[in-house]
């Protein structure tokens, strides 16, 4: 069955469209990435599912069941992208209050252990610091047990050690069986943490499959030379090309045509082509291909 | 509900707010005024200063206690993102404002009955078994149009808005429903404001039922029609603030 299903779903905001005919299953089992930059529609989509926005139109589903119902029972677990806590609550009041509202909860001791808190759990949550408050975040996200955890840019705060540990525990989390949805603006994060990378972009959809079938799939090569002065038009639509980006005076091109790319650029252009040079897309390079593509 | 009502109360408790103005004030205020002129007796009604203004102290006090947690705490959870964090859990949403008004009431009961304690210790007042009952279930149940007036602030305002709401509603019912300052020495206007008002009518109950006489019907109609107003906008206000968008 799938954990996850939109289909055709939009959310317009006045004249902005966020998410643009979204159509996404995820079968249940998997931790899939939602990658993008920031603006993509990451947390539309997200609070959407999660039943906080409703959505202009399409329809969405949470193991079969509308997203207010799964919730309801109990089924879904969140952390969103921003949130405090109350501060004069300690760390065990928190998390044992917001587990008691699920029917089917964790231990309160195996919640803190699983988000390192065990030692913070009679510290006020005003006293915890931006990573520690993550942590607490990420405990009320799985205290409920729940089949389906979601989490949109859940290392935001934290430095790179703390992130290292998180992953960890969203890992052993995931290991049960269950099904874990995060959005991110970090490739690597996407790259080493799931099995399946959807890559969106101004509300759509524009990759999805695993992290190296991403890289293979798309701007497999760059061609940069120095472009001085010299005027860009025409530069998009030399054969092969799929993104131009000119950073201090030089022209990277995306292409899945080096040869051809090269070819039309001494035979078809004016231009005084210096310094060429061809290299292999890697991720961060498919990324910025895909998300940059109109 | 049981252990939401329980960590909502103890957050209020652990406030130091809270704690200065809701119990501090009205029995800080209590013991001067008392001292001063505790003695004095009313004319009409025979009954001493001490114990009318063991009425005015509590109800000051159950007032402000009703606003103070609900308008300023429930506007913050709405920014914060604490109500999605709730949202997002099977936590159904009536039973989140029906926790917010239960855990206000109870949170009267604090100021309520240490101002009693005080009058009884310090100033010697005693009534009989019938008043003392009658005096906390009235001032009590009596909060409900304020707690809901504490509430609708929460849900309609951000917490910069609703703090300085919350303090004029506090203070200018206390004030202007004579709490603080006997009606009788008011100029007319505000006489006739105070009428209207349903912290006079709160405090009005208590006072007759201190003097031994049976609330007018005017002050206890006065507020059960403040009350249900006020609920039933608090009810619409608090329904806008949770509906998704
Ligand atoms: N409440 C809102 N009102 C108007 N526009 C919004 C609102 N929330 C998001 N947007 C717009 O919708 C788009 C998607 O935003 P969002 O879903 O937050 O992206 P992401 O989470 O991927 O960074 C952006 O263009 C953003 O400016
Ligand atoms: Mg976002």
């Amino acid at each position: 069955m799938n954990a996850i299903s939109f289909s055709q779903v939009t959310r317009a905001y006045g004249d902005v469209l966020a998410v643009d005919g979204l159509d996404l299953d995820i079968p249940a089992g998997r931790t899939v990435a939602l990658l993008g930059p920031n603006g993509a529609g990451k947390s539309t989509s997200i609070n959407m599912l999660l039943g906080l926005l409703r959505p202009t139109s399409g329809q969405i589903r949470i193991f079969g069941e509308t997203p207010e119902r799964a919730i309801a029972r109990g089924d879904v677990g969140a952390m969103l992208q921003e949130g405090t806590l109350i501060p004069e609550l300690t760390v065990a009041e928190t998390v044992g209050f917001v587990r008691s509202l699920y029917p089917d909860p964790l231990p309160l001791d195996e919640i803190l252990r699983m988000a390192d808190l065990t030692d913070l759990a009679g510290r006020r949550a005003g006293r915890l610091s931006g990573g520690q408050t993550q942590r607490v975040r990420f405990a009320l996200a799985i205290a409920g047990a729940p089949r389906l955890l979601i989490l949109d840019e859940p290392t935001a705060a934290m430095d790179v050690e703390s992130r290292r540990a998180f992953w960890d525990n969203i890992r052993a989390y995931a290991a049960q069986g269950r099904t874990v949805l995060f959005a991110t603006h970090y490739l690597e994060e996407a790259d080493e943490n799931s099995d399946r990378v959807v890559v969106i972009a101004r509300g759509r959809i524009v990759a999805d499959g695993t992290a190296a079938e991403i890289k293979s799939g798309v701007g497999g090569q760059a061609v940069s030379f120095t472009m001085g002065t010299q005027s860009v038009a025409g530069l998009d639509t030399l054969p092969g090309v799929i993104g131009v980006e000119i950073t201090s005076g030089r022209a990277v091109l995306r292409t899945s045509d080096p040869d051809a790319t090269v070819d039309a650029l001494y035979r078809k252009t004016t231009l005084d082509v210096r310094g060429l040079e061809i290299a292999g897309a890697d991720l961060e390079d498919a990324f910025l291909a895909l998300t940059q593509e109109s | 509900m049981v252990k939401h009502i329980k960590i909502e109360a103890l957050r209020m408790l652990r406030n130091k707010r809270y704690a200065v103005f809701v119990v501090a004030f009205p029995l800080g205020f209590y013991l001067l005024y008392s001292n001063l002129w505790g003695d004095q007796v009313d004319e009409t009604t025979g009954v001493k200063a001490s114990v009318i203004l063991m009425v005015s102290m509590g109800a000051y006090g159950a007032l402000a206690s009703s606003i103070m947690s609900t308008a300023v705490p429930w506007a913050q959870e709405r920014e914060s993102g604490w109500l999605r964090q709730l949202q997002i859990t099977p936590l159904p949403s009536w039973s989140f404002i029906v926790t917010k008004l239960i855990v206000s009431m109870l949170l009267t009961l604090p100021a309520l009955l240490l101002v009693g304690l005080a009058a009884v210790l310090t100033q010697g007042v005693s009534l009989p078994p019938g008043e003392w009952a009658g005096l906390v279930v009235a001032m009590w149940l009596g909060v409900i149009p304020f707690a809901a007036l504490g509430l609708t602030i929460g849900s309609l305002t951000r917490p910069d808005t609703a703090q300085p709401l919350a303090m004029i509603g506090m203070f200018g019912l206390a004030l202007l429903g004579g709490l603080w300052i006997p009606l009788d020495i008011m100029p007319e206007t505000m006489r006739t404001i105070a009428k209207v008002l349903p912290s006079n009518d709160y405090a009005t109950i208590g006072w007759r039922i201190v003097a031994g006489e049976a609330p007018p019907a005017s002050a206890v109609l006065g507020i059960l029609g403040w009350g249900v107003a006020l609920v039933a906008f608090a009810i619409f206000a608090f329904r806008r603030a949770t509906v998704r968008a």
